[in-house]
Order: structure tokens, then C-alpha cells, then sequence
């Protein structure tokens, strides 16, 4: 590999990285605003505030990721490992859909097991899905 | 596969958009529900006849929000240091949104079941154990269920239940006692008093009956005179025994010399 590849492969990479950063910023700045608007409601509730935390955290480390692996198999891998981690820590966060809030003497419970496994259907279509373009990127030749 | 791939996005995004607008959508129609007073309880009143407790408590639910309501239920527990006195569950059938329900939850227990259980909430006032839930389903997936636990104050309708004043005429074989109570129940007491006498080996050797009806918030005082059944043995101890509405609610021991 000749200075001038590498030169520009570096080039690229770094292109790559300061797009991700920018979408990622983008998506943050979303999660922040959510985050703002929960964290009023959910001020006495500080669990479920952490468990939100750890989503958005995660939901932007993968929207990172597959941003950089862009044009690479690990796009694939991450979009199919970003459906997984959401329907086991969706699932779980929720207490498979079952939430209870309580205060002092006065007990809410919200059960919305339905539109949790709505949730894991899309998930595993997105899984699905992230397959799909895996093998139709390996079936691609360099060239196309 | 490309067509696919497109299809299989398109439909991930509308799930993903139905997903995260049902439950903002169902929010809005809880607010909508619970402002305005469109949901509530009117005067629950109380009542007792025929040895039985009954709580009747009316309610209404107004759907104006923007879905159906489903499997609406309302449950109550009452009871005392752990121990249930009684419990009531009542089903709502469904209200379509725009539409009005109204139904009511009773609570019964009858006097025996609460002599036999507790007693002294007869006779003394204090403070019982309430657990009120209500669950309702919104558009048919979500489940809401607010339930609240709270203590009420019980007013005992024979308080301070005493049997006084025993006597025996030995010559004319009649015993006298009173009885008295405060009934500090929002309730009237009505019913027949029975007060049983019984010798030391447990056999019944006379009998007085009186109707009762004591106003609420009002005091009974009355006088018994039991004439001695002539064939019974009488023993210088017993017992005497009193019932309300059936149920034994008193007892006292008597020694005569």
C-alpha cells in the first residue's frame, strides 16, 4: 500500500467518524429533549430514569457504530445486535410490560403487554430485515 | 431481495410510528377522561336490616375520551389487622367512547360472619383497613390499574354493649338484668334481642325476646325479667347469653348465692 492510499484511506475514515459524530450529536440532542420532558414526570422515580438512561446511551453507541461500519458487513451485524439488545432490554426495563409506580399509600399499575410484543415483532422483522441486506452485501461483488 | 428489503423498512416504520402514537394517543384520552369529572363516586350509603351490612356505593364513568374502555373492574377489600371482613369485585361491561355507564358497588356482610371474625367491632369504634383498586383496559391494550389503600373509621352500632344490674327473685324464680348500649353507627339497629339464660350444666332455663330499634347516634337501656321455667334445675351459677339478628353478640356470668 502505497503513503498515498493510506493517506486517503485515513482520509476517509475520518470522514466517516465525523459523520457518525454528527448524526449521533443529532440523535442525542432528540434523547435529550426526551430526557428533559421524562425526567419532570419521573423526577420520584429515579429506576426507571436510569433504565431510560441506559437505552438512550445504548440506542446512541449503536447509532455511532453502524454509522462508521458503513459500506462494511459490520453494519449488518450491528443493526441485527441493535434489534436483539432492544427486545431483551425493552423487555426487561418494562418488567415484560408490566410497570408499577408507587406512591406513598396510592399503587398505578400500567399493563401494556400487547404493545410490547408489537414492539418485538418489529424488532425481529428489523433482525429480519439486517439479514437480508448481510446477504445481499456479500452477494454483491466489489465491483457493483 | 432489494423490494424486499424496502417493503420489510416501510412496514417496520409505520409499526414503529402505530407503536409510539398509541400510547401518547391513550394519554391524552386518559386526560380527557379524568378531567371535568367525567369519572366518579357518588354518596355511598349505609345500611343494616336483617342481620346484613350492606354498602352501597354508586358510580359513574363518562368515555369521552377517543377509545373504548374495556374490562372495567372495581374491587374493594375491607379488613382489619390482616384479616379480611369483607370483599367486593364488580365488572363493568364495556363503554364505547362517547358513551356513559353507570353501575354501582356493593359491599354485604352479615352479622354472624362479623361476630364470628371480629366482634368487638360491635362494641368498640375504630379503624378499618380499606383497599380500593380499579382496572380498566384503554382501546384495548393498554391496562390502567390505581389502587389505594387508606384506613376508615368504624362506628360500632352496640358500643359499649353492657349487661347490668343482675338480680334473682329465688321466692317467684325470676331473673332481672338490664342492657344497655350507645349505637354510634350512621345507621339505625333494628332487630330482635334475645337474651337466653342457661344453668351451670348449659341447659336453657328461660327466655326473653325484645324488639330493638335504636335510632343512629342514639342509646338503648332496657330491662329483662326471665321467669324460670318450673321444671329446670336452678344452679346458684350460669350463664347468660344475648343475640342479635341470630348471632351471639354477649355473654355474662352469673353466681348466686
Amino acid at each position: 500500500m502505497s503513503k498515498n492510499e493510506n493517506k486517503r484511506s485515513f482520509r476517509k475514515l475520518g470522514l466517516r467518524i465525523a459523520k457518525a459524530t454528527l448524526i449521533t450529536a443529532v440523535a442525542g440532542i432528540f434523547w435529550l429533549v426526551l430526557w428533559l420532558l421524562i425526567s419532570s414526570l419521573l423526577v420520584d422515580f429515579p429506576e426507571h430514569l436510569a433504565r431510560f438512561a441506559v437505552l438512550a446511551w445504548a440506542l446512541l453507541f449503536f447509532t455511532f457504530a453502524i454509522k462508521v461500519s458503513e459500506g462494511t458487513i459490520y453494519k449488518y451485524i450491528l443493526i441485527i445486535a441493535r434489534a436483539f439488545f432492544l427486545i431483551v432490554y425493552v423487555a426487561y426495563a418494562t418488567n415484560c410490560g408490566v410497570l408499577t409506580i408507587k406512591i406513598e399509600e396510592f399503587t398505578l399499575t400500567i399493563e401494556f403487554i400487547p404493545l410490547l410484543a408489537l414492539m418485538i415483532v418489529i424488532n425481529l422483522l428489523a433482525m429480519a430485515r439486517g439479514m437480508l441486506q448481510a446477504i445481499e452485501f456479500t452477494s454483491q461483488s466489489p465491483k457493483d | 431481495m432489494r423490494q424486499t428489503i424496502g417493503a420489510l423498512g416501510w412496514i417496520i416504520a409505520i409499526l414503529w410510528i402505530t407503536t409510539l402514537l398509541l400510547p401518547v394517543t391513550v394519554a391524552f384520552s386518559l386526560m380527557k377522561l379524568l378531567e371535568a369529572k367525567n369519572m366518579g363516586i357518588q354518596e355511598p350509603t349505609i345500611s343494616f336490616s336483617n342481620g346484613n351490612f350492606t354498602l352501597f356505593m354508586p358510580f359513574y364513568i363518562n368515555n369521552t375520551g377517543f377509545y373504548d374502555l374495556s374490562d372495567i373492574s372495581i374491587n374493594i377489600k375491607i379488613g382489619r389487622e390482616n384479616k379480611t371482613i369483607s370483599t367486593s369485585s364488580t365488572q363493568l361491561p364495556n363503554v364505547p367512547a362517547g358513551t356513559m355507564a353507570n353501575s354501582s358497588c356493593d359491599i354485604s356482610f352479615s352479622l354472624e360472619e362479623l361476630v364470628l371474625k371480629y366482634s368487638e367491632l360491635l362494641t368498640n369504634d375504630t379503624e378499618l383497613d380499606v383497599n380500593a383498586s380499579l382496572r380498566l383496559r384503554v382501546a384495548y391494550a393498554i391496562a390502567f390499574e390505581a389502587s389505594m389503600e387508606f384506613t376508615t373509621h368504624w362506628d360500632a352500632p352496640l358500643y359499649n354493649l353492657t349487661i347490668y344490674d343482675v338480680a334473682c327473685n329465688s321466692a317467684n324464680r325470676t331473673f332481672s338484668f338490664s342492657i344497655s348500649f350507645d349505637n354510634h353507627a350512621p345507621y339505625p339497629v333494628n332487630g330482635t334481642l334475645t337474651a337466653n339464660l342457661y344453668n351451670s350444666i348449659n341447659a336453657l332455663i328461660g327466655s326473653d325476646i325484645k324488639y330493638v330499634n335504636v335510632p343512629s347516634r342514639d342509646k338503648f337501656n332496657k330491662s329483662f325479667a326471665i321467669t324460670v321455667d318450673p321444671t329446670a334445675t336452678m344452679t346458684p351459677n350460669g350463664v347468660i347469653r344475648l343475640y342479635f339478628a341470630g348471632a351471639q353478640i354477649s355473654e355474662k356470668e352469673w353466681t348466686f348465692p
